[in-house]
């Protein structure tokens, strides 16, 4: 019994030293004061009001909306495609095809942006939009098939035949039978893409330039250029935005989407 | 109903395109990049051509100083001789000067290139200059991969670099251990609360899991940037501790190795958690009830029990732990002292500070070695590991 | 949804340029550029009829490099730090200064390259706390005296400039400095310098990190860049600066190879280091002038006693040459001693 209780209470102390540190910067963000003492001074809302009204700041936070929806997009498309073509068709290599895919997200992220870097300089792709967004795709599409891939599984191929024996053509037995059942594992992965993008850090801090610094890329910046206290406001902005996608996340996972 | 090969390689295609374009080949070309050696070809072409075909004793032919010297000349002119120069003057400093100043006297050296290099400066009369310029003619070089471990390549076979140079094996023994001890601190951490969720009904469970999720989700650079603030000398855990009467002075935390420790811990205990608990979830209660009826006490059924039937997913928590662990970039780089720095710091360094995209090549060619090393040599002691990842 | 799209797309590929391109120059931001903008930017762009945009950079030339290899310059002026101009020079990046245009002999010695014309100075020196620290050390060989002088210090994390600094301390001239750093004996004779004050000694990364410390006590003595210093005591902080301890250099404006505005950038070169503008922008920001006319000039130098150009006959000006031959060995040597 006191080794239930003290596994227990091990157990206790490590989820709160888990969930100290936001807990922590969130009063701070509020705090009036640029000294970090807890509890604030005073309260104020001025590094969220320098937040929101900062050129730089603003930069980052539309870079970083306009990076993620084009990266979920781009994601989303290609690997529910592809998710489909690998679960319904006879592809050889299928095994090294999924493999492949599994590539960018084991590599180290370090290499991933170097590798990125090297071949997108000499094309032009550094410091723009698009050469981001084509990184952040390249390691976010991989949950997206996982995703759709896992909602198709033990996906019963009698459901079809029966579609087309009840006079349905292929496109809409495809539209009332496979999308309904896809549709919770692409939202899943779309949420994944799209928090994978959000949260992004070094293909961003490789590839962009000062136009397109993301909200991350931006924090680093204050923090090892020029301090700017701003960042527990953007830290915090952040985090919910974070919590926000876990909430979606879990709802699509309930209706049967998710990543198992 | 499987629809026939065509149209399903149609839909994947797009997908595999972006894989092959967006990383297949620059990775390649990042792995080439850790082996070639093209600046000196590129630059001066019937050099490198006469030096190829030269064996190597003594000095030259006449024909290579004469395409040297012309070459040279016209690479400063029309401005293409910064990157061989700065790739000779990685492999020894000083032959940079060495190129400017010979390709600006270039006019004067056209009636006799052989003796007006010599008498411009002695070390055009030396075979070892020589042997060093054929060494880069390409295509290829170990100069990279070799300096990436502290070794040089002198015509006396490979020796070990000088040691006021050598930082690389440092660099990977540290990145290492700093792995090692991050992932046995997680998974020691990781046990209590992996058993203590899977013992819990379904829905209490699940609360205690959103609290490892919270984490999970949130990027790896806010909660750095968290424990940067927090560990400063002014922040608030050193308020705290000078309060409550635990130390007198503010400790100096940002810049430590326990700050950096610390800081990683916490961002990757989550995936050691997670997978150990949806292990230890799925275990049959059963099973320890059992052993307690045979008379094991709580100590051997952990044990003999729990602890074998459970070490797979704290392992595969474990192994993505380190494999994570050892390309950190972003904590050692905010919290970290200049004693602390991985590998991965030293590839953004050659990639951003310096450009020798070389050296970053082949630092990144030994850390996907190290990776793989590691992915294998875990496939290879748990069997199920291969089927979980 | 096709709108929503297409609306998508053109804000992706914001980063296209438009086919006529304004002027565009570029600096290292903050607050001298916006008043580099007021003072020197935008009268010409009204004397010349056409508009000059600026943006800032955090003098990275890496998209510099990407952008002349691509072939799709978008910018045209850049304000480069020594190093960088010289090899960017030696690599093609940087066009040749036309000196029909920008005239040469503007300039101090020392301030132009054959792609840059001298933009302003900048530089480090030894610094501390007056009301703290009353006696300070005023060269080199007193800043290594903890016995004259205790108290921790702060160097530049580094090989550059802080090797210069050690053989300073032990002696050897300004004028030797670079040629006994470019021995192997001078070498060894820098590293174990560093590691006599080793003890004492602390490294910054970030420029304001010795004034941080100096200003809460942590350091006593630190090696700091002078403009922020010049700030500060012209703030109220009762900080010593030792000018004697000066090591300097310019930055310089320069042309990105494959300019389509490379005259117009020329012409706006030739503003930037003209006489009256950089006399307009003393008045507002204390800068170094690299143009000779603004810093020797009596009546400027009387009213700005903290600007660097007063005293660079004093100090030592960084070698851009000597870095660049041996500046790799030297970080790697001096990471290697940071590790032992």
């Amino acid at each position: 019994m006191t080794g239930r209780v003290l596994v227990g209470g091990a157990a206790a102390l490590v989820l709160l030293f888990l969930v100290s540190p936001m807990l922590a910067i969130l009063p701070l963000s509020f705090s009036d004061s640029e000294i970090l003492r807890l509890p604030p001074e005073g309260w104020s809302l001025r590094w969220y009001e320098r937040l929101f009204t900062s050129d730089r700041w603003l930069l980052a936070a539309r870079n970083s909306v306009v990076v993620a929806v084009a990266t979920t997009l781009l994601g989303t498309v290609l690997g529910t495609l592809a998710a489909l073509g690998l679960h319904f068709g006879r592809i050889p290599g299928r095994g090294a095809i999924l493999a492949l895919l599994a590539m960018p997200v084991v590599t180290p992220s370090v290499v991933t942006a170097a590798a990125l870097f090297l071949a997108y300089s000499p094309l032009g792709l550094t410091g723009t939009m698009a050469g981001l967004v084509l990184g952040h795709t390249i390691i976010s599409v991989p949950f997206v098939v996982l995703a759709v891939l896992a909602s198709l599984r033990g996906f019963d191929a009698t459901l079809l035949r029966a579609a087309a024996s009840l006079g349905a053509t292929p496109a809409q037995a495809f539209r009332r039978v496979v999308l309904p059942l896809i549709a919770p594992g692409v939202a899943a992965g779309a949420v994944f893409a799209f928090a994978t993008s959000f949260d992004e850090f070094i293909l961003t801090l490789f590839l962009a330039g000062p136009g397109q610094f993301t909200l991350p890329r931006q924090i680093y910046a204050a923090v090892r250029d020029v301090w700017d206290p701003t960042i527990c406001a953007a830290a915090v902005v952040l985090f919910l935005a974070s919590m926000l996608l876990l909430l979606a996340s879990e709802a699509a996972r309930r209706r049967g989407g998710g990543l198992g | 109903m499987r629809r026939g090969g065509l149209p399903a390689f149609l839909l994947v295609a797009p997908l595999l395109a972006l894989l092959v374009l967006s990383f297949a080949l620059p990775v390649g070309r990042m792995l080439w990049t850790a082996v070639a050696d093209r600046e000196l070809a590129d630059a001066l072409p019937d050099t490198a051509a006469a030096l190829r075909a030269w064996d190597g004793d003594g000095l030259p032919p006449d024909a290579a100083f004469a395409h040297l010297a012309r070459e040279l000349g016209a690479a400063l002119e029309e401005r293409r001789i910064g990157l061989v120069a700065q790739r000779l003057n990685f492999e020894e400093p000083g032959l940079r000067a060495l190129l400017l100043r010979t390709a600006r006297a270039a006019e004067r050296l056209r009636d006799d290139p052989r003796g007006g290099l010599v008498a411009l400066d002695a070390r055009w009369g030396e075979p070892a200059t020589w042997r060093l310029l054929k060494g880069a003619a390409g295509p290829l070089t170990a100069l990279y991969l070799l300096r990436a471990v502290d070794l040089r390549l002198t015509p006396a076979g490979i020796v070990d670099a000088p040691a006021e140079e050598a930082i690389f094996r440092t660099l990977f023994l540290r990145t290492l251990w700093i792995a090692a001890l991050v992932t046995l601190i997680c998974i020691v951490l990781a046990y209590p609360v992996a058993a203590t969720l899977a013992a819990l009904p379904e829905r209490l469970a699940g609360y205690g899991l959103l609290l490892v999720l919270v984490p999970f989700w949130t990027s790896v650079l806010v909660r750095t940037t968290a424990w940067f603030v927090l560990l400063q000398r002014e922040g608030p855990l050193n308020a705290a501790a000078v309060a409550l009467g635990l130390i007198e002075h503010p400790l100096q935390m940002i810049g430590t190795r326990f700050a950096v420790i610390l800081a990683m811990v916490h961002v990757l205990l989550p995936f050691a958690i997670l997978p150990a608990y949806a292990v230890m979830r799925r275990l049959d209660p059963a099973l320890p009830k059992a052993a307690a009826s045979l008379g094991a006490g709580p100590l051997a059924r952990f044990l003999r029990v729990h602890l074998p039937l459970s070490f797979p997913g704290v392992a595969a928590g474990g192994a993505m732990v380190f494999l994570l662990a050892v390309g950190f970039y972003i904590t050692p780089a905010l919290v970290g002292g200049p004693r602390d720095q991985m590998v991965a710091s030293f590839i953004a360094f050659f990639i951003s500070q310096t450009p020798n995209w070389g050296m970053a090549a082949a630092l990144s060619v030994l850390l996907l070695a190290m990776t793989g090393a590691v992915t294998l040599l875990v496939r290879a002691v748990l069997p199920g590991f291969a089927r979980r990842a | 949804m096709t709108r929503w799209i297409a609306a998508l797309a053109a804000l992706l590929f914001a980063a296209a340029p438009a086919a006529a391109r304004d002027l565009t120059v570029v600096a290292g931001g903050g607050a001298l550029q916006d008043h580099m903008r007021r003072v020197l930017f935008e009268p010409f762009a009204r004397a010349s009829g056409a508009p000059v945009l600026d943006q800032s950079y955090d003098y990275n030339i890496g998209p510099i490099r990407a952008m002349v290899q691509a072939r799709n310059v978008t910018w045209d002026v850049v304000l480069v730090e020594a190093p960088d101009l010289r090899q960017g020079c030696d690599d093609g990046i940087f066009e040749r200064i036309d000196w029909s245009v920008v005239p040469r002999d503007r300039f101090l010695p020392g301030g132009t390259t054959e792609c840059g014309a001298g933009a302003i100075g900048w530089g480090v020196a030894v610094f501390y706390d007056e009301r703290r620290n009353p006696q300070g050390p005023a060269n080199f060989a007193e800043f290594w005296d903890v016995q004259r002088f205790p108290g921790r210090r702060a160097l530049r994390m580094g090989a550059r400039m802080t090797l210069e600094i050690a053989l300073l301390s032990d002696g050897v001239a300004q004028a030797d400095v670079y040629r006994v750093l470019g021995t192997a004996e001078g070498q060894r004779r820098a590293f174990a310098r560093l590691d006599a004050l080793r003890p004492h000694l602390m490294f910054w990364r970030g420029g304001q990190q010795p004034f941080d410390w100096v200003g809460s006590g942590e350091v006593a003595y630190a090696v700091g860049f002078v403009g922020r210093a010049a700030n500060a005591i012209r703030g109220g902080q009762p900080l010593a600066l030792r000018w004697d301890t000066l090591l300097y250099a310019y930055d310089y404006w320069a042309v990105v190879r494959g300019s389509p505005n490379r005259d117009a950038a020329m012409r706006l070169i030739a503003h930037l280091t003209a006489e009256e503008p950089l006399r307009e922008l003393t008045r507002v920001w204390p800068i170094n002038p690299v143009t000779a006319a603004v810093a020797r000039d009596p009546a400027i130098r009387a009213a700005n006693p903290l600007m660097m150009t007063n005293f660079t006959d004093r100090g030592l000006q960084i070698s851009t040459e000597f870095w660049l031959d041996n500046g790799t060995d030297l970080e790697q040597r001096f990471t290697a001693w940071l590790n032992r």
